[in-house]
């Protein structure tokens, strides 16, 4: 068990905003063409399977296996590296969803 | 005779398949829609119901499965393929077994389906012993995780066999003591957390699912816990610090500073008397597989034999009468910082430009003067023009009064 990656750290630093898949831990390039090719092309829908899977360590892994082939390792750095980002701003991911529709102004 | 109410258009598509199958119904086209096997359902089953009194038991049990409370009287290949259940049936029967399943939806429908496969395989051939459980969980978990878990399904087994706690996950656990399931959320490395009865669980409710499917760590966690419970006493900041901590470490597969649930003092107590002699038998093998969370984030440090490992706390700047610029080696650069950097860089080429304007204001006043006649006129002009208008108006003045 390794300490968290640079990966990780970086993920978690901040919010994901419109980064792609390859940004996760444990998402390297083969596993990101996988997933974009079954349509999770940014990080936020991979978000999003992990929240409708209630985050659940055990399933979010099986889905990952099944979806893009990750080995025990990586699915185990998606997965924390998805978690403690939740932890960090999934209440502060709603609020930036609302200011997005006023990314180009107020009063347009 | 009870009379069902029979919905064949809430079956799934394959249900209805394996329901005209069982009754000898020729099968549609393969790309029929659902409405055809329905049709075909209705007008072949129920007419064999109306006529046949005997198949009604056989129906009426198929038809109850639409309640879905009737499980056990299904027929085997039902439970055994979680595929021909409906999303409602398939929710529900992953409540059975104690999981409290999330929507399922298109994604999730494959992981949940597997889901309980596993649950149906070692629960139907195992039906009497608790001690078989675990190790069943063990055998299910070591099949799919990596060598590196390994380690913990065999603590999983020694736990069974040496404690004979009831550490049963999934089939039974749900709606048994409260306690125990509420102990797989803790999980503390040795010596290091503390239990905090009062510390209700924060994510307790949320994280009982978790706990519940997640098996290998969990036991460990419980195991944790009780070792951690011997040297004891309780500490609420320590165990938020653990939280802020966990913030910043990205807890792999097994969470080390999660919330730890409440625990029953009483039970507490009584299980760590029980333990207390047992834990020490495995706290070698327990070690093995668990890595300390301090030692990822100061691998510098020596492992100490208490495990308590001090690090030194930045010094507060100033204080003590420390000097700053001696304490503070490469601070990052603060917004401050840069700004200053910014001015300040901006402020060399600033002479320079000062000089550079005097220097054209010179030449520029060098051509004015060199080139007096030309420019002389209009001013003199003006010259002229200006002192004649004061002379006029001095002359006015002095002529007034």
């Amino acid at each position: 068990m390794s300490s968290t990656s640079q990966k990780h750290k970086e993920f978690v630093a901040e919010p994901m905003g419109e980064k792609l898949v390859n940004a996760l831990a444990g998402i390297g390039e083969v596993l990101g063409k996988r997933l974009e090719e079954k349509g999770f092309d940014k990080a936020y829908v991979v978000l999003g399977q992990f929240l409708v899977l209630k985050k659940d360590e055990e399933l979010f892994r099986d889905w990952l296996k099944d979806t893009c082939g990750a080995n025990v390792k990586q699915q185990g750095d998606c997965y924390g590296c998805l978690r403690e980002w939740c932890d960090s701003f999934l209440l502060f991911q709603f609020v930036l969803c609302q200011r997005k529709t006023y990314q180009h102004g107020p009063f347009i | 005779m009870p009379v069902f109410v029979e919905d064949p258009a809430q079956f799934s598509k394959p249900r209805l398949k394996s329901e005209l199958i069982a009754h000898n119904v020729t099968l549609p086209a393969v790309e029929s829609k659902k409405q055809v096997y329905v049709e075909l359902y209705l007008k072949h089953i129920v007419q064999k119901s109306a006529a046949d009194f005997s198949s009604d038991e056989e129906d009426d049990d198929v038809v109850e499965v639409q309640d879905s409370q009737d499980f056990e009287e299904e027929k085997d290949p039902e439970m055994l393929d979680p595929s021909v259940l409906t999303d409602e049936e398939l929710k529900t029967t992953l409540l059975k077994y104690g999981v409290e399943a999330g929507p399922i939806v298109a994604t999730t429908r494959s992981i949940y389906e597997r889901k309980l496969q596993r649950l149906l395989k070692p629960a139907q051939p195992r039906q009497n012993g608790g001690t078989g459980d675990a190790d069943q969980y063990s055998d299910s978990e070591g099949d799919e995780e990596s060598v590196s878990q390994q380690g913990s399904p065999e603590t999983v087994s020694l736990m069974e066999e040496n404690l004979h706690v009831d550490i049963r996950m999934v089939p039974q656990s749900w709606n048994n003591k409260n306690t125990e399931y509420r102990y797989h959320q803790c999980f503390m490395p040795l010596s290091r957390m503390q239990v905090s009865p009062q510390s209700v669980s924060l994510r307790g409710g949320c994280d009982v699912d978790s706990s519940l499917s997640s098996k290998s760590f969990s036991i460990t966690q419980m195991v944790e816990e009780f070792e951690s419970r011997i040297p004891l006493s309780s500490s609420g900041p320590e165990i938020k610090r653990g939280n802020n901590r966990s913030n910043n470490q990205g807890p792999r597969p097994r969470p080390y500073w999660q919330e730890v649930a409440t625990v029953d003092k009483y039970t507490m107590t009584n299980r760590s008397l029980f333990v207390t002699p047992k834990t020490s038998l495995f706290k070698r093998q327990i070690k093995e597989p668990v890595t300390d969370v301090l030692m990822e984030m100061f691998p510098e440090t020596e492992p100490t034999p208490t495990g308590i490992a001090a690090t030194r706390r930045r010094p507060i700047k100033g204080a003590a009468g420390r000097p700053v610029q001696f304490k503070y080696p490469d601070l990052p650069a603060s917004p401050m910082t840069l700004q200053r950097w910014a001015v300040e860089h901006r402020l060399v080429p600033l002479w320079v430009q000062i000089l550079v304007f005097f220097i054209v204001a010179c030449l520029l006043y060098l051509i004015y003067a060199a080139m007096e006649d030309s420019l002389a006129n209009p001013f003199v002009t003006l010259l002229d023009n200006l002192s004649m208008e004061t002379e006029t108006e001095g002359l006015s003045l002095q002529a007034e009064p």
